[in-house]
Protein backbone atom coordinates (compact mmCIF):
# COMPACT_ATOMS: atom_id res chain seq x y z
CA UNK A 1 0.00 0.00 0.00
CA UNK A 2 2.45 2.03 1.03
CA UNK A 3 4.48 1.58 -1.89
CA UNK A 4 1.36 2.25 -4.26
CA UNK A 5 1.12 5.65 -2.84
CA UNK A 6 4.46 6.50 -3.05
CA UNK A 7 4.27 5.27 -6.47
CA UNK A 8 1.41 7.40 -7.02
CA UNK A 9 3.36 10.47 -6.24
CA UNK A 10 5.51 9.72 -8.19
CA UNK A 11 3.28 9.54 -11.36
CA UNK A 12 2.09 12.95 -9.56
CA UNK A 13 5.08 14.42 -10.27
CA UNK A 14 5.92 13.37 -14.09
CA UNK A 15 2.74 14.81 -14.89
CA UNK A 16 3.47 18.21 -13.55
CA UNK A 17 7.08 18.37 -14.74
CA UNK A 18 5.67 17.41 -17.98
CA UNK A 19 3.14 19.91 -17.82
CA UNK A 20 5.53 22.46 -16.38
CA UNK A 21 8.08 22.17 -19.34
CA UNK A 22 5.12 22.00 -22.04
CA UNK A 23 3.86 25.38 -20.93
CA UNK A 24 7.55 26.62 -21.20
CA UNK A 25 6.42 27.34 -24.82
CA UNK A 26 3.19 29.54 -23.81
CA UNK A 27 2.17 30.26 -27.90
CA UNK A 28 2.97 26.77 -29.20
CA UNK A 29 0.67 25.37 -26.48
CA UNK A 30 -1.99 27.96 -26.97
CA UNK A 31 -2.10 27.47 -30.69
CA UNK A 32 -1.68 23.39 -29.87
CA UNK A 33 -5.19 23.51 -27.32
CA UNK A 34 -7.03 25.94 -29.59
CA UNK A 35 -6.61 24.20 -32.81
CA UNK A 36 -7.75 20.88 -30.94
CA UNK A 37 -10.14 22.32 -29.08
CA UNK A 38 -11.30 23.78 -32.77
CA UNK A 39 -11.73 20.44 -34.44
CA UNK A 40 -13.57 19.01 -31.33
CA UNK A 41 -16.23 22.02 -31.44
CA UNK A 42 -16.30 21.81 -35.38
CA UNK A 43 -16.88 17.86 -35.00
CA UNK A 44 -19.82 18.89 -32.21
CA UNK A 45 -21.68 20.99 -34.63
CA UNK A 46 -22.60 17.96 -36.61
CA UNK A 47 -25.76 17.80 -33.85
CA UNK A 48 -27.11 21.14 -34.61
CA UNK A 49 -26.40 20.58 -38.24
CA UNK A 50 -28.58 17.28 -38.06
CA UNK A 51 -31.30 18.86 -36.11
CA UNK A 52 -31.90 21.24 -38.71
CA UNK A 53 -33.22 18.76 -41.14
CA UNK A 54 -34.62 16.02 -38.32
CA UNK A 55 -36.67 16.76 -35.59
CA UNK A 56 -35.88 14.37 -32.83
CA UNK A 57 -32.84 11.48 -33.05
CA UNK A 58 -34.60 8.47 -30.90
CA UNK A 59 -36.86 10.40 -29.17
CA UNK A 60 -33.76 12.78 -28.38
CA UNK A 61 -33.81 16.43 -28.63
CA UNK A 62 -30.45 18.28 -29.76
CA UNK A 63 -29.76 19.77 -26.00
CA UNK A 64 -29.76 16.07 -24.81
CA UNK A 65 -27.33 14.87 -27.79
CA UNK A 66 -25.61 17.70 -26.67
CA UNK A 67 -24.97 16.72 -23.20
CA UNK A 68 -24.53 13.39 -23.78
CA UNK A 69 -22.15 14.26 -26.60
CA UNK A 70 -20.02 16.75 -23.79
CA UNK A 71 -20.11 14.29 -21.08
CA UNK A 72 -18.26 11.14 -23.53
CA UNK A 73 -16.02 14.39 -24.85
CA UNK A 74 -15.23 15.02 -21.09
CA UNK A 75 -14.32 11.50 -19.82
CA UNK A 76 -12.52 10.35 -23.35
CA UNK A 77 -10.76 13.95 -23.08
CA UNK A 78 -8.99 12.90 -19.37
CA UNK A 79 -8.39 9.77 -20.53
CA UNK A 80 -6.53 11.29 -23.77
CA UNK A 81 -4.66 13.44 -21.69
CA UNK A 82 -3.54 10.65 -18.49
CA UNK A 83 -3.06 8.29 -21.34
CA UNK A 84 -0.83 9.62 -23.80
CA UNK A 85 1.71 7.00 -22.27
CA UNK A 86 0.20 4.34 -22.36
CA UNK A 87 -0.80 4.65 -26.02
CA UNK A 88 2.83 5.03 -26.54
CA UNK A 89 4.13 2.18 -25.24
CA UNK A 90 4.16 0.23 -28.77
CA UNK A 91 7.23 2.86 -29.25
CA UNK A 92 8.55 2.49 -26.19
CA UNK A 93 8.62 -1.50 -26.49
CA UNK A 94 9.99 -1.08 -29.73
CA UNK A 95 13.19 1.13 -28.60
CA UNK A 96 13.12 -1.41 -25.75
CA UNK A 97 12.74 1.46 -23.27
CA UNK A 98 11.04 -0.85 -21.16
CA UNK A 99 13.54 -2.61 -20.00
CA UNK A 100 15.07 0.12 -18.14
CA UNK A 101 11.22 0.89 -17.18
CA UNK A 102 12.10 -3.08 -15.31
CA UNK A 103 15.05 -2.24 -13.82
CA UNK A 104 13.63 0.71 -11.22
CA UNK A 105 12.08 -0.07 -8.24
CA UNK A 106 8.70 1.68 -9.18
CA UNK A 107 5.41 0.39 -10.70
CA UNK A 108 6.37 -0.57 -14.57
CA UNK A 109 2.75 0.63 -15.09
CA UNK A 110 2.44 3.97 -13.54
CA UNK A 111 6.07 4.36 -15.23
CA UNK A 112 4.27 4.15 -18.77
CA UNK A 113 1.30 6.03 -17.92
CA UNK A 114 3.74 8.98 -16.53
CA UNK A 115 5.92 9.06 -19.42
CA UNK A 116 3.68 10.92 -21.50
CA UNK A 117 1.25 13.77 -20.81
CA UNK A 118 -0.40 15.82 -23.40
CA UNK A 119 -1.48 19.09 -22.37
CA UNK A 120 -2.73 20.04 -25.54
CA UNK A 121 -5.33 17.60 -25.53
CA UNK A 122 -7.25 19.78 -23.07
CA UNK A 123 -8.83 21.22 -26.20
CA UNK A 124 -10.91 18.06 -26.34
CA UNK A 125 -12.17 18.61 -22.92
CA UNK A 126 -12.59 21.81 -22.44
CA UNK A 127 -14.71 20.92 -25.77
CA UNK A 128 -16.79 18.43 -24.19
CA UNK A 129 -17.29 21.18 -20.71
CA UNK A 130 -18.55 23.48 -23.35
CA UNK A 131 -20.55 20.80 -25.33
CA UNK A 132 -21.85 19.74 -21.79
CA UNK A 133 -22.77 23.24 -20.90
CA UNK A 134 -24.84 24.26 -24.35
CA UNK A 135 -26.58 21.07 -24.01
CA UNK A 136 -27.79 22.37 -20.35
CA UNK A 137 -28.63 25.69 -21.48
CA UNK A 138 -30.94 24.16 -24.20
CA UNK A 139 -32.55 22.12 -22.21
CA UNK A 140 -33.44 25.44 -20.16
CA UNK A 141 -31.46 23.53 -17.06
CA UNK A 142 -32.55 20.56 -15.79
CA UNK A 143 -34.72 19.62 -11.95
CA UNK A 144 -31.86 18.66 -9.86
CA UNK A 145 -32.75 15.91 -8.01
CA UNK A 146 -30.31 15.81 -4.55
CA UNK A 147 -28.36 12.53 -6.43
CA UNK A 148 -27.87 13.82 -9.83
CA UNK A 149 -24.64 16.26 -8.42
CA UNK A 150 -23.07 12.39 -8.21
CA UNK A 151 -23.82 10.65 -11.29
CA UNK A 152 -22.41 12.53 -13.59
CA UNK A 153 -18.89 13.22 -11.93
CA UNK A 154 -18.95 9.27 -11.14
CA UNK A 155 -19.90 8.37 -14.28
CA UNK A 156 -17.26 10.60 -16.15
CA UNK A 157 -14.45 9.56 -14.03
CA UNK A 158 -15.62 5.52 -14.54
CA UNK A 159 -15.61 6.49 -18.32
CA UNK A 160 -12.17 8.02 -17.96
CA UNK A 161 -11.21 4.79 -16.23
CA UNK A 162 -13.01 2.54 -18.91
CA UNK A 163 -10.89 4.13 -21.75
CA UNK A 164 -7.76 4.10 -20.09
CA UNK A 165 -7.78 0.07 -19.55
CA UNK A 166 -9.13 -0.32 -22.87
CA UNK A 167 -5.74 1.67 -23.68
CA UNK A 168 -4.10 -0.45 -21.59
CA UNK A 169 -5.52 -3.87 -23.01
CA UNK A 170 -4.35 -2.19 -26.05
CA UNK A 171 -0.49 -1.52 -24.98
CA UNK A 172 -0.60 -5.11 -23.53
CA UNK A 173 -1.16 -7.08 -26.96
CA UNK A 174 2.41 -4.91 -27.54
CA UNK A 175 4.38 -7.70 -25.83
CA UNK A 176 3.21 -10.46 -28.19
CA UNK A 177 2.60 -8.44 -31.61
CA UNK A 178 3.76 -5.41 -32.78
CA UNK A 179 0.93 -3.68 -35.03
CA UNK A 180 -1.80 -2.88 -32.54
CA UNK A 181 -2.76 0.87 -31.82
CA UNK A 182 -5.33 0.60 -35.06
CA UNK A 183 -7.31 -1.81 -33.44
CA UNK A 184 -7.54 0.13 -29.88
CA UNK A 185 -8.25 2.95 -31.60
CA UNK A 186 -11.79 1.48 -33.30
CA UNK A 187 -12.49 0.98 -29.14
CA UNK A 188 -11.78 4.79 -28.03
CA UNK A 189 -12.14 6.82 -30.38
CA UNK A 190 -14.72 4.50 -32.40
CA UNK A 191 -16.15 4.02 -28.82
CA UNK A 192 -15.99 7.97 -28.39
CA UNK A 193 -17.90 8.37 -31.58
CA UNK A 194 -20.52 5.68 -30.81
CA UNK A 195 -21.33 6.78 -27.19
CA UNK A 196 -21.61 10.26 -28.42
CA UNK A 197 -25.16 9.37 -29.72
CA UNK A 198 -27.76 7.91 -27.79
CA UNK A 199 -27.25 4.41 -27.34
CA UNK A 200 -30.81 3.15 -28.34
CA UNK A 201 -30.32 3.53 -31.96
CA UNK A 202 -27.92 0.70 -31.77
CA UNK A 203 -28.21 -2.96 -32.35
CA UNK A 204 -28.84 -4.75 -29.63
CA UNK A 205 -25.66 -6.91 -29.66
CA UNK A 206 -24.04 -3.25 -30.01
CA UNK A 207 -25.91 -2.21 -27.34
CA UNK A 208 -24.59 -4.91 -25.07
CA UNK A 209 -21.17 -4.92 -26.19
CA UNK A 210 -20.62 -1.76 -24.97
CA UNK A 211 -22.48 -2.20 -21.31
CA UNK A 212 -21.30 -5.66 -20.60
CA UNK A 213 -18.07 -6.48 -22.41
CA UNK A 214 -16.18 -2.37 -23.24
CA UNK A 215 -18.77 -0.80 -20.00
CA UNK A 216 -18.09 2.76 -22.09
CA UNK A 217 -21.85 3.12 -21.43
CA UNK A 218 -21.94 2.64 -17.97
CA UNK A 219 -20.03 5.48 -17.32
CA UNK A 220 -21.29 8.26 -20.03
CA UNK A 221 -24.95 6.87 -21.31
CA UNK A 222 -26.19 5.65 -18.19
CA UNK A 223 -25.39 8.42 -15.85
CA UNK A 224 -26.94 11.19 -18.94
CA UNK A 225 -30.32 8.99 -19.30
CA UNK A 226 -30.47 8.86 -15.14
CA UNK A 227 -30.35 12.92 -15.50
CA UNK A 228 -32.78 13.10 -18.37
CA UNK A 229 -35.11 11.26 -17.07
CA UNK A 230 -35.12 8.75 -20.00
CA UNK A 231 -35.13 4.72 -19.30
CA UNK A 232 -31.74 3.11 -19.01
CA UNK A 233 -30.60 0.61 -22.19
CA UNK A 234 -32.00 -2.87 -22.20
CA UNK A 235 -34.45 -1.95 -19.41
CA UNK A 236 -32.14 -1.78 -16.70
CA UNK A 237 -33.10 -0.72 -13.33
CA UNK A 238 -32.70 3.55 -12.80
CA UNK A 239 -30.35 2.32 -9.84
CA UNK A 240 -27.77 1.33 -12.47
CA UNK A 241 -27.20 4.57 -13.38
CA UNK A 242 -24.85 4.90 -10.19
CA UNK A 243 -22.87 1.50 -10.68
CA UNK A 244 -20.48 3.19 -13.48
CA UNK A 245 -17.64 3.14 -10.45
CA UNK A 246 -18.09 -0.57 -9.88
CA UNK A 247 -17.90 -1.36 -13.55
CA UNK A 248 -15.44 -0.15 -14.20
CA UNK A 249 -13.69 -1.06 -11.72
CA UNK A 250 -13.94 -4.50 -12.77
CA UNK A 251 -13.23 -3.57 -16.28
CA UNK A 252 -9.46 -2.53 -14.98
CA UNK A 253 -8.78 -5.23 -12.99
CA UNK A 254 -9.43 -7.58 -15.53
CA UNK A 255 -6.82 -5.29 -17.68
CA UNK A 256 -4.73 -4.78 -14.75
CA UNK A 257 -4.62 -8.41 -14.08
CA UNK A 258 -3.65 -9.16 -17.97
CA UNK A 259 -1.08 -6.30 -18.20
CA UNK A 260 0.61 -7.75 -15.28
CA UNK A 261 0.70 -11.27 -16.68
CA UNK A 262 2.09 -9.65 -20.25
CA UNK A 263 4.61 -8.09 -17.66
CA UNK A 264 5.51 -11.04 -16.14
CA UNK A 265 6.10 -12.72 -19.32
CA UNK A 266 7.95 -9.99 -20.87
CA UNK A 267 11.26 -10.73 -23.11
CA UNK A 268 13.18 -7.88 -24.24
CA UNK A 269 13.28 -7.30 -28.02
CA UNK A 270 17.07 -7.20 -26.85
CA UNK A 271 19.28 -3.95 -27.51
CA UNK B 1 9.06 11.51 -68.73
CA UNK B 2 5.61 10.17 -68.76
CA UNK B 3 6.75 6.69 -68.58
CA UNK B 4 8.66 8.13 -65.23
CA UNK B 5 5.43 9.15 -63.72
CA UNK B 6 4.31 5.88 -64.69
CA UNK B 7 6.64 4.24 -63.01
CA UNK B 8 6.39 6.39 -59.77
CA UNK B 9 3.12 5.31 -59.32
CA UNK B 10 3.31 1.76 -59.78
CA UNK B 11 6.25 1.64 -57.30
CA UNK B 12 4.07 3.65 -54.61
CA UNK B 13 1.06 1.26 -55.50
CA UNK B 14 3.67 -1.85 -54.89
CA UNK B 15 4.97 -0.32 -51.68
CA UNK B 16 1.29 -0.31 -50.15
CA UNK B 17 1.29 -4.07 -50.75
CA UNK B 18 3.55 -4.58 -47.72
CA UNK B 19 1.14 -2.90 -45.41
CA UNK B 20 -1.31 -5.45 -45.32
CA UNK B 21 -1.89 -5.74 -41.85
CA UNK B 22 -2.18 -1.79 -41.18
CA UNK B 23 -4.66 -1.85 -43.94
CA UNK B 24 -6.88 -4.28 -42.59
CA UNK B 25 -6.99 -2.56 -39.46
CA UNK B 26 -7.75 0.79 -41.31
CA UNK B 27 -10.33 -1.09 -42.70
CA UNK B 28 -11.87 -1.91 -39.96
CA UNK B 29 -11.94 1.32 -38.65
CA UNK B 30 -14.12 2.56 -41.71
CA UNK B 31 -16.41 -0.04 -41.64
CA UNK B 32 -17.13 0.82 -37.54
CA UNK B 33 -17.56 4.84 -38.06
CA UNK B 34 -19.68 3.48 -41.52
CA UNK B 35 -21.99 1.18 -38.87
CA UNK B 36 -21.74 4.24 -36.46
CA UNK B 37 -22.98 6.92 -38.66
CA UNK B 38 -25.86 4.19 -40.19
CA UNK B 39 -27.61 3.78 -36.95
CA UNK B 40 -27.99 7.21 -36.36
CA UNK B 41 -29.14 8.21 -39.74
CA UNK B 42 -31.65 4.99 -39.44
CA UNK B 43 -33.02 6.70 -35.98
CA UNK B 44 -33.46 9.70 -37.53
CA UNK B 45 -35.27 8.79 -40.66
CA UNK B 46 -37.62 7.05 -38.21
CA UNK B 47 -39.34 9.80 -36.84
CA UNK B 48 -39.70 11.21 -40.06
CA UNK B 49 -40.61 8.16 -42.11
CA UNK B 50 -44.16 8.80 -41.57
CA UNK B 51 -44.28 12.27 -43.55
CA UNK B 52 -42.60 11.76 -46.57
CA UNK B 53 -40.04 9.30 -46.58
CA UNK B 54 -37.29 11.80 -47.76
CA UNK B 55 -35.42 14.67 -46.03
CA UNK B 56 -34.09 17.54 -48.29
CA UNK B 57 -34.32 15.10 -51.49
CA UNK B 58 -32.65 12.40 -50.06
CA UNK B 59 -34.39 8.65 -49.16
CA UNK B 60 -33.01 6.86 -46.09
CA UNK B 61 -32.00 4.77 -48.43
CA UNK B 62 -29.77 7.27 -50.34
CA UNK B 63 -28.19 8.44 -47.11
CA UNK B 64 -27.42 5.04 -46.35
CA UNK B 65 -25.36 4.66 -49.88
CA UNK B 66 -23.97 8.08 -49.94
CA UNK B 67 -22.16 7.61 -45.88
CA UNK B 68 -20.91 4.67 -46.92
CA UNK B 69 -19.73 5.43 -50.23
CA UNK B 70 -18.17 8.89 -48.51
CA UNK B 71 -16.68 6.43 -45.81
CA UNK B 72 -15.21 4.53 -48.70
CA UNK B 73 -13.53 7.35 -50.59
CA UNK B 74 -12.26 9.15 -47.49
CA UNK B 75 -8.84 6.89 -48.12
CA UNK B 76 -8.55 7.88 -51.57
CA UNK B 77 -9.65 11.72 -51.82
CA UNK B 78 -8.17 12.78 -48.52
CA UNK B 79 -6.75 10.14 -46.08
CA UNK B 80 -6.74 11.73 -42.95
CA UNK B 81 -3.15 12.68 -41.45
CA UNK B 82 -1.66 12.92 -44.34
CA UNK B 83 2.03 14.32 -44.30
CA UNK B 84 4.38 12.53 -46.27
CA UNK B 85 5.30 15.53 -48.14
CA UNK B 86 5.82 17.51 -45.01
CA UNK B 87 7.84 15.30 -43.35
CA UNK B 88 10.23 14.92 -46.40
CA UNK B 89 10.26 18.69 -46.26
CA UNK B 90 11.40 18.48 -42.15
CA UNK B 91 13.85 16.34 -42.57
CA UNK B 92 15.49 17.51 -46.09
CA UNK B 93 14.61 14.84 -47.49
CA UNK B 94 12.63 16.87 -50.10
CA UNK B 95 15.99 18.18 -51.57
CA UNK B 96 16.31 14.73 -53.40
CA UNK B 97 12.85 14.75 -54.42
CA UNK B 98 13.69 18.33 -55.86
CA UNK B 99 16.97 17.07 -57.78
CA UNK B 100 14.97 14.29 -59.69
CA UNK B 101 15.04 15.80 -63.18
CA UNK B 102 10.95 15.96 -63.17
CA UNK B 103 8.42 18.20 -62.40
CA UNK B 104 8.35 18.68 -58.11
CA UNK B 105 4.61 18.44 -57.85
CA UNK B 106 3.76 16.15 -60.75
CA UNK B 107 6.14 13.69 -59.22
CA UNK B 108 3.99 13.85 -56.31
CA UNK B 109 1.11 14.00 -58.40
CA UNK B 110 1.77 10.58 -59.69
CA UNK B 111 3.26 9.17 -56.28
CA UNK B 112 0.08 9.65 -54.50
CA UNK B 113 -2.16 8.69 -57.66
CA UNK B 114 -0.13 5.21 -57.38
CA UNK B 115 -1.35 5.03 -53.68
CA UNK B 116 -4.85 5.92 -54.50
CA UNK B 117 -4.85 3.21 -56.59
CA UNK B 118 -4.10 0.72 -53.96
CA UNK B 119 -6.71 2.54 -51.86
CA UNK B 120 -9.17 2.25 -53.92
CA UNK B 121 -9.15 -1.28 -54.21
CA UNK B 122 -8.30 -2.59 -51.17
CA UNK B 123 -9.91 0.12 -48.85
CA UNK B 124 -12.68 1.85 -51.00
CA UNK B 125 -14.14 -1.93 -52.37
CA UNK B 126 -14.30 -3.71 -49.52
CA UNK B 127 -15.45 -0.79 -47.32
CA UNK B 128 -18.43 0.07 -49.36
CA UNK B 129 -19.19 -4.11 -49.59
CA UNK B 130 -19.38 -4.65 -45.90
CA UNK B 131 -21.83 -1.54 -45.92
CA UNK B 132 -24.04 -3.33 -48.79
CA UNK B 133 -23.47 -6.48 -46.90
CA UNK B 134 -24.64 -5.03 -43.06
CA UNK B 135 -27.26 -2.42 -44.46
CA UNK B 136 -28.34 -3.98 -47.61
CA UNK B 137 -27.64 -0.27 -49.79
CA UNK B 138 -27.19 -2.04 -53.06
CA UNK B 139 -24.96 0.07 -56.09
CA UNK B 140 -25.93 1.99 -59.15
CA UNK B 141 -26.93 -0.75 -62.03
CA UNK B 142 -26.96 1.25 -65.11
CA UNK B 143 -23.33 1.47 -66.81
CA UNK B 144 -23.77 4.92 -68.06
CA UNK B 145 -23.48 5.67 -64.40
CA UNK B 146 -20.89 4.10 -63.21
CA UNK B 147 -19.23 5.84 -66.43
CA UNK B 148 -19.99 9.44 -64.79
CA UNK B 149 -19.18 8.09 -61.28
CA UNK B 150 -15.96 7.08 -62.54
CA UNK B 151 -14.96 10.68 -64.15
CA UNK B 152 -16.66 12.33 -61.09
CA UNK B 153 -13.85 10.50 -59.03
CA UNK B 154 -10.54 10.97 -60.88
CA UNK B 155 -11.30 14.53 -60.67
CA UNK B 156 -12.35 14.39 -56.81
CA UNK B 157 -8.96 12.40 -56.43
CA UNK B 158 -6.88 14.62 -57.98
CA UNK B 159 -8.21 17.57 -56.48
CA UNK B 160 -7.83 15.92 -52.84
CA UNK B 161 -4.07 15.23 -53.87
CA UNK B 162 -3.68 18.81 -55.14
CA UNK B 163 -5.50 20.00 -51.61
CA UNK B 164 -3.34 17.57 -49.68
CA UNK B 165 -0.06 18.52 -51.27
CA UNK B 166 -1.20 22.67 -50.54
CA UNK B 167 -1.33 22.63 -47.06
CA UNK B 168 1.73 20.18 -47.10
CA UNK B 169 4.43 22.54 -48.18
CA UNK B 170 3.22 25.03 -45.56
CA UNK B 171 6.06 23.13 -43.80
CA UNK B 172 7.87 25.35 -46.36
CA UNK B 173 7.55 28.41 -44.03
CA UNK B 174 6.25 26.99 -41.09
CA UNK B 175 8.01 23.76 -40.25
CA UNK B 176 5.89 22.14 -37.77
CA UNK B 177 2.45 23.09 -39.12
CA UNK B 178 0.79 19.38 -38.60
CA UNK B 179 -1.88 20.82 -36.31
CA UNK B 180 -3.04 23.52 -38.59
CA UNK B 181 -2.69 20.42 -41.55
CA UNK B 182 -4.93 18.82 -39.52
CA UNK B 183 -7.33 21.22 -39.55
CA UNK B 184 -7.04 22.11 -42.52
CA UNK B 185 -8.07 18.64 -43.54
CA UNK B 186 -10.83 18.47 -41.05
CA UNK B 187 -12.46 21.55 -42.90
CA UNK B 188 -12.46 19.68 -46.18
CA UNK B 189 -14.01 16.45 -44.73
CA UNK B 190 -16.50 19.03 -43.09
CA UNK B 191 -17.65 20.77 -46.20
CA UNK B 192 -17.44 17.58 -48.10
CA UNK B 193 -20.38 16.12 -46.14
CA UNK B 194 -18.15 13.61 -44.78
CA UNK B 195 -19.76 14.54 -41.03
CA UNK B 196 -23.03 15.40 -42.31
CA UNK B 197 -24.43 15.00 -45.88
CA UNK B 198 -24.33 18.59 -47.70
CA UNK B 199 -27.83 17.89 -48.69
CA UNK B 200 -28.64 18.43 -44.83
CA UNK B 201 -26.59 21.69 -44.37
CA UNK B 202 -28.97 24.85 -43.71
CA UNK B 203 -29.66 26.88 -46.62
CA UNK B 204 -27.10 29.57 -45.81
CA UNK B 205 -24.32 26.92 -44.98
CA UNK B 206 -24.93 25.51 -48.58
CA UNK B 207 -24.80 28.90 -49.80
CA UNK B 208 -21.06 29.41 -48.11
CA UNK B 209 -20.24 25.95 -49.48
CA UNK B 210 -21.23 26.80 -53.16
CA UNK B 211 -17.72 28.77 -53.16
CA UNK B 212 -15.60 26.08 -51.84
CA UNK B 213 -13.70 23.26 -53.41
CA UNK B 214 -14.48 20.63 -50.78
CA UNK B 215 -18.15 19.98 -51.99
CA UNK B 216 -16.28 18.22 -55.06
CA UNK B 217 -14.46 16.35 -53.29
CA UNK B 218 -16.93 14.36 -51.49
CA UNK B 219 -19.97 15.54 -52.15
CA UNK B 220 -20.60 15.62 -55.77
CA UNK B 221 -19.12 12.10 -56.27
CA UNK B 222 -21.63 10.41 -53.67
CA UNK B 223 -24.23 12.53 -55.21
CA UNK B 224 -23.36 10.80 -58.38
CA UNK B 225 -23.31 7.48 -56.98
CA UNK B 226 -26.26 7.76 -55.32
CA UNK B 227 -28.36 9.13 -58.33
CA UNK B 228 -29.46 12.18 -56.80
CA UNK B 229 -27.86 14.61 -58.92
CA UNK B 230 -28.92 14.19 -62.87
CA UNK B 231 -29.32 16.59 -66.12
CA UNK B 232 -28.72 19.81 -65.66
CA UNK B 233 -27.21 19.92 -61.99
CA UNK B 234 -25.18 17.57 -62.27
CA UNK B 235 -23.32 18.64 -65.47
CA UNK B 236 -22.65 21.65 -63.12
CA UNK B 237 -21.31 19.72 -60.50
CA UNK B 238 -19.16 17.54 -62.75
CA UNK B 239 -17.49 21.04 -64.39
CA UNK B 240 -16.88 22.52 -60.63
CA UNK B 241 -15.03 19.58 -60.45
CA UNK B 242 -12.71 19.82 -63.27
CA UNK B 243 -12.40 23.60 -62.43
CA UNK B 244 -11.61 23.86 -58.76
CA UNK B 245 -8.81 20.98 -59.76
CA UNK B 246 -7.71 22.79 -62.11
CA UNK B 247 -7.30 25.68 -59.67
CA UNK B 248 -6.39 24.13 -57.02
CA UNK B 249 -3.52 22.48 -59.15
CA UNK B 250 -2.32 25.48 -60.65
CA UNK B 251 -2.26 27.03 -57.23
CA UNK B 252 -0.26 24.24 -55.68
CA UNK B 253 2.46 24.91 -58.67
CA UNK B 254 2.32 28.11 -58.13
CA UNK B 255 3.13 28.03 -54.52
CA UNK B 256 5.56 25.62 -55.10
CA UNK B 257 7.62 27.88 -57.15
CA UNK B 258 7.94 30.65 -55.05
CA UNK B 259 8.82 28.37 -51.96
CA UNK B 260 11.62 27.05 -54.29
CA UNK B 261 12.78 30.37 -54.59
CA UNK B 262 13.36 30.83 -50.91
CA UNK B 263 13.90 27.45 -49.46
CA UNK B 264 16.73 27.51 -46.80
CA UNK B 265 17.98 23.20 -46.31
CA UNK B 266 18.46 22.16 -42.62
CA UNK B 267 20.67 19.48 -41.97
CA UNK B 268 23.05 18.03 -43.91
Amino acid sequence: MRALLRDLRLYRRLVAMQARSQLQYKANIAIDIGTYFAISTLEFTQIFLLFASFTTLAGWSAGEVALLYGVTSVAFGLAEMFGAGIDGFDEMIRRGDFDRVLLRPVSPFLQVAGSDFRLRRFGRFSQGVLAAVIGLFLLGGLPWRPLDAFVLPLGILSGMFVFLAVMVLGATLCFWTVETTELTNILTYGGREMLSWPLSVYSQSLQRFFLFVVPLAFGTYAPVCYLLGKPLPLGLPEALAFAAPLVALLFASVAATIWGFGVRRYQSTGN
Amino acid sequence: MLRFYLEVARTAFRRQLVYRWANLAGLATNIFFGVIISYVYIALFQANDQARGEVNGFTLHDTLRYIWLVQALIMVVLPFGWFDLMLTIRTGEVVSDLSKPSDFFWYWFSRESGRNVYYLLFRSIPTYLAGMLLFGIGAPTSWDRWLVFGASLFFAAALGVAYRFLYNIIAFWVVEARAAGGFVQLIALFFGGSYVPVVFFPAWLRAINAFLPFSPMFNVPAQVFTSTLTGGPLALALSSQVIWAVILILFARAVTARALTRVVIQGG
